[in-house]
């Protein structure tokens, strides 16, 4: 027990200080602008169409279940405001994220465990390349550029997957949705839901590399790698938003 | 030089070099005989610094390495050239990448001046025509070719270190990685070759040592080698008979 406490507590170690190393990378020479590019390209083309897929059938799953609900009470009109509020503080970060660990994540730590297990880390430091820079830094950095931007694609599209369930299958106005959601783009729920990505992007990236560099164990160990980075990353995901919404609802004046 | 002095290293409890005390000068060519998990890759990883030990201390050129931090052992590492088991070429690189990677990073030539001595590189192993081919591409002996090359890249190491380079390899293929590790050796540098086929150390080194449990149970010349009464190198000699 006491020995498992103290891997813990070296792991959580370990963890901080590769993604402060990682983080601090951004402002530091020499900067890898062509593995940059390399690793946005495949964070950010490369889930592009799941996460648009995704959201447009999520946006158009809320919008039914919400206008199903609300006509019965006599409140259908308020299906804009409520699926906006939803999508843009909430479902749009979250969703996106997780679909982004689910993808991103796993593919950087299976590539980063194959790395050391294949002597391509060791190779680097022999070469005298610090793999941290050369391999963290731009997937964090990766990822702080593409998750947001994902999620704003992500949330647009759900829109309109609300509005075309919400004015072609509900008989609601399509006037009134979107001045619904002009409404509620205020500046306390943008705000809210655009801080989140960047707080999400930063934790996967980091966790995901970590697992991946502290991979051991050839095939068996790969796995048991991917598998703890994707479930890491949505534990941390869950848990941040939760205390994101509190300590942003408290900042922002909402009352609870 | 390289000096281990009292070097004990272990991978959490498991105890992987006990005690270990042995020099080596640089124009040697010594081969590092072994069962799989007696250390011998080990060694290597120390040399350099990949690793640190639990004890003792690791020596080269007089200077101890093992309180040097990432950034001071570059100089060190320089003085090295390390080729891993299977070549350890960047998955995602062209073979020509691959190569031209230690140029990129250490030195200011144009494109023109790495293009060109990437390819008069890979002319020297017959693989110029393998430029443009991705490691996956490559047949085990081409990819060790390509990552011996791309260790000698940038600089000149005082010293050449092979982790396994023949293992794995149809004769052929071990042959020409054999004469290619002599050729490279004939124009200055020793070599520390790590490996479990006595056939090829034969063919390489001139001075053996045997790793049993992580202590050297042997270390001297082919000749006393071969005379040996040690069980375990015995065992191992039973692989000249069968070839």
């Amino acid at each position: 027990m006491k020995k498992k406490a103290k891997e813990l507590i070296s792991d959580l170690q370990d963890f901080y200080l590769l993604s402060y190393h990682g983080l601090m990378g951004v402002v530091r020479r020499p900067f890898y602008f062509k593995d940059l590019i390399e690793q946005m390209d495949y964070a950010g083309s490369g889930s592009f169409f799941i996460i648009l897929l995704i959201s447009l059938f999520i946006g158009m799953a809320l919008s039914l279940q919400l206008s199903a609900e609300l006509s019965r009470l006599g409140m259908k009109m308020y299906t804009g405001k409520i699926v906006g509020i939803s999508i843009i503080r909430e479902i749009g970060p979250v969703l996106t994220a997780l679909v982004f660990a689910g993808r991103v994540g796993s593919g950087i730590a299976s590539e980063l465990g194959s790395m050391v297990l294949g002597h391509q880390v060791d190779t680097l430091r022999v070469f005298g390349v610090d793999p941290v820079k050369k391999l963290v830094t731009p997937r964090i950095l990766s990822a702080l550029i593409m998750l947001p931007v994902l999620t704003i694609i992500g949330d647009c599209v759900s829109l309109f997957g609300a509005y075309y369930i919400a004015v072609f299958v509900s008989h609601q106005s399509g006037t009134f949705f979107w001045s619904s959601i002009r409404d509620i783009l205020i500046y306390e729920n943008v705000l809210a839901g655009s801080i989140k990505p960047f707080i999400f992007g930063s934790l996967i990236a980091c966790i995901s590399c970590y697992m991946g560099l502290s991979t051991k164990g050839g095939a068996i160990g790969l796995r048991r790698t991917t598998t703890r980075a994707v479930v890491a990353s949505f534990i941390a995901i869950i848990v941040a938003d939760f205390i994101l919404t509190r300590v942003l609802l408290y900042v922002l004046g909402f009352s609870v | 030089m390289i000096e281990f002095d009292r070097v004990s290293f272990s991978y959490g409890n498991r105890f992987v070099l006990n005690d270990l005390s042995f020099s080596v000068h640089e124009d040697e060519r010594v081969a590092i005989l072994g069962g799989s998990g007696d250390g011998k890759t080990t060694i290597l990883k120390l040399i350099i610094g990949l690793l640190r030990p639990d004890s003792g201390k690791i020596l080269i050129d007089g200077e101890d390495i093992t309180e040097k931090t990432e950034d001071e052992l570059r100089d060190i590492r320089i003085k090295f050239s390390m080729v891993f088991q299977d070549g350890a070429l960047f998955d995602s690189l062209s073979v020509k990448e691959n190569v031209a990677f230690p140029l990129r990073e250490y030195t200011k030539m144009s494109e023109e001046e790495i293009d060109r001595k990437v390819r008069e590189l890979l002319r020297r192993v017959g693989l110029e025509e393998a430029i443009g081919y991705m490691p996956e591409e490559l047949s085990g002996g081409m990819h060790r070719r390509v990552a011996i090359m791309r260790s000698m890249a940038a600089f000149q190491p005082k010293m050449f270190l092979y982790d396994e380079a023949t293992t794995g390899l149809d004769p052929v293929s071990a042959d020409v990685i054999c004469k290619l590790i002599l050729d490279i050796s004939e124009q200055g540098g020793g070599f520390i070759i790590v490996t479990h086929k006595v056939f090829d150390a034969f063919k390489l080194a001139e001075r053996f040592m045997f790793l049993k449990s992580g202590t050297i149970i042997f270390d001297g010349d082919k000749k006393k080698m071969l005379h040996s009464t040690i069980p375990e190198i015995q065992i191992f000699l039973r692989e000249l008979n069968w070839s």
